[in-house]
């Protein structure tokens, strides 16, 4: 990124190439939608031309990466107010290969806690989203909330444990 | 209150993130509660769920863009820092000039100042800066490119509703795009949706200049199925006065099977163009 920061803008290819997939599914999990994912990381990646002077070197260029994102998608939603972001292809994630392998019961599984995850109320599905699957650590996430480490431990718990509800209530039984 | 500590770390301990210590407090008091038990044991199952669920890939269409989004980038940043205007360095062709004598070289100063007040009186207003501020070129074109893409890319879309921003959008290219334009001339004459259509007949009114769009639009008027398309476009080559209409605009006046009011209006434009003469 320093480098990218000192005019050489064909570096960003190299930053694309090696953060566009994570970032795809990162909107993927809020919007539920592929075009819309796909236009957000094009956005961050604009973003973070235009304002490449304002990246300051000691600073994780991932929680850099991510707090444009969540200002982009942000930005986004505001225009779309009202909307809901559900996964409108909430089968696509059932639909692959991997997952046709298996059990039956581990589909329905997989289905319901993708759709108790996008039942989630956006701000605890975003914490949650970044520690599970953006392996974000706890200071990176506290860096693109911009609040306390200790105030991201308790948000991750709590979205976890209101997933957990809802994806029992879906399957109709809890565990223990 | 414990519990309350201990359950917030397990998320970090299910992904295995906590030191060995801290591990070792949260293990030694599950071995003791067990609500916090049963909380662990219901989260992992989320947890490990959470694992299997497979991750998406975006298309390759997504890496292309970006690449052609950054290539017109550099090529307007490259662009921009060409057109920069540096200062040329000072020339000594005046050392020559300076007078040898102390009185001439008074006068000469004397000369000098008055012209430097004289001179500063006229120029005293502010002036355009006379350089390109390269950022601001890079970026303008950088936009530009972006509102083109757009444009294309959602005159694409099986969505009328979408086809019809991508009209609309289609306002905010500044440059004239012959692919923008090609793709407005298209839904002109191959839309499905009416409205779509006749959204892009009003967009391609900013194109009125170009012979080649004035003659798509005079060739689209007899295969046109909608009257109000038809009329649409009438009124556009009025309004280019494309006066090389005139014989499909007559056509269309005396043609039977055409539309009353299209005929009457396309007699009332023959009219008008003629009498522009």
């Amino acid at each position: 990124m320093q480098e990218v920061r000192a005019g050489n803008v064909g570096k960003l290819e190299t930053l694309f190439d090696r953060y566009n997939r994570p970032l795809f599914r990162y909107f993927m999990h809020l919007t539920g939608n592929r075009a819309a994912s796909e236009d957000l990381v094009q956005e961050v990646f604009f973003r973070i031309l235009k304002y490449r002077h304002t990246y300051q070197a000691e600073t994780s260029f991932r929680a850099w990466m991510y707090q444009i994102g969540r200002n982009v998608y942000m930005d986004q939603a505001g225009k779309r107010k009202g909307e809901v972001a559900m996964p409108e292809d909430a089968g696509e994630f059932g639909s692959s290969d991997t997952l046709q392998d298996r059990q039956v019961q581990n589909k329905q599984e997989a289905v319901l806690l993708r759709r108790a995850l996008a039942a989630l109320p956006r701000e605890k599905r975003e914490v949650l989203v970044m520690s599970r699957f953006q392996d974000l650590k706890y200071d990176e996430i506290a860096a693109v909330l911009k609040c306390e480490v200790g105030t991201v431990k308790v948000r991750v718990y709590r979205a976890l444990r209101e997933l957990g509800t809802r994806f029992f209530e879906l399957g109709g039984e809890r565990a223990s | 209150m414990i519990c309350d500590r201990i359950r917030e770390q397990i998320p970090e301990c299910l992904a295995g993130r906590l030191d060995p210590a801290a591990r070792e407090k949260v293990i030694d008091h599950l071995d003791t509660c067990s609500a916090c038990r049963a909380d662990m044991a219901e989260l992992g199952v989320v947890w490990r769920g959470l694992q299997s669920m497979p991750e998406l890939e975006p298309s390759p269409a997504m890496r292309t863009r970006f690449m052609e989004t950054l290539a017109a980038y550099q090529e307007g940043y490259q662009e921009a820092q060409r057109r920069q205007v540096y200062a040329a360095p000072p020339k000594r062709w005046w050392v020559g000039l300076w007078p040898a004598h102390p009185a001439w070289q008074a006068a000469f100063s004397a000369v000098l100042l008055l012209a430097g007040v004289m001179g500063g009186r006229y120029l005293a207003e502010p002036r355009p800066v006379n350089t390109i501020n390269p950022e601001l070129a890079q970026m303008r074109g950088q936009i530009e490119n972006l509102r083109q893409l757009v444009t294309l890319s959602m005159l694409q879309q099986d969505s009328p509703s979408a086809r019809l921003r991508g009209v609309t959008y289609s306002y905010q290219v500044t440059q004239p795009d012959q692919q923008v334009e090609q793709a407005l001339l298209h839904a002109v004459n191959h839309d499905s949706n009416v409205n779509v259509r006749l959204s892009a007949v009003d967009a391609l009114a900013k194109f009125g200049n170009n012979p080649e769009v004035r003659r798509a639009m005079i060739d689209s008027l007899p295969v046109q199925d909608s009257p109000l398309v038809q009329i649409a476009l009438v009124d556009l080559l009025v309004q280019f006065n494309a006066k090389d209409a005139l014989p499909a605009l007559r056509k269309l006046a005396e043609d039977k099977e055409a539309n009353e009011s299209v005929r009457q209006r396309a007699a009332s434009s023959v009219q008008k163009l003629e009498a522009s003469h």
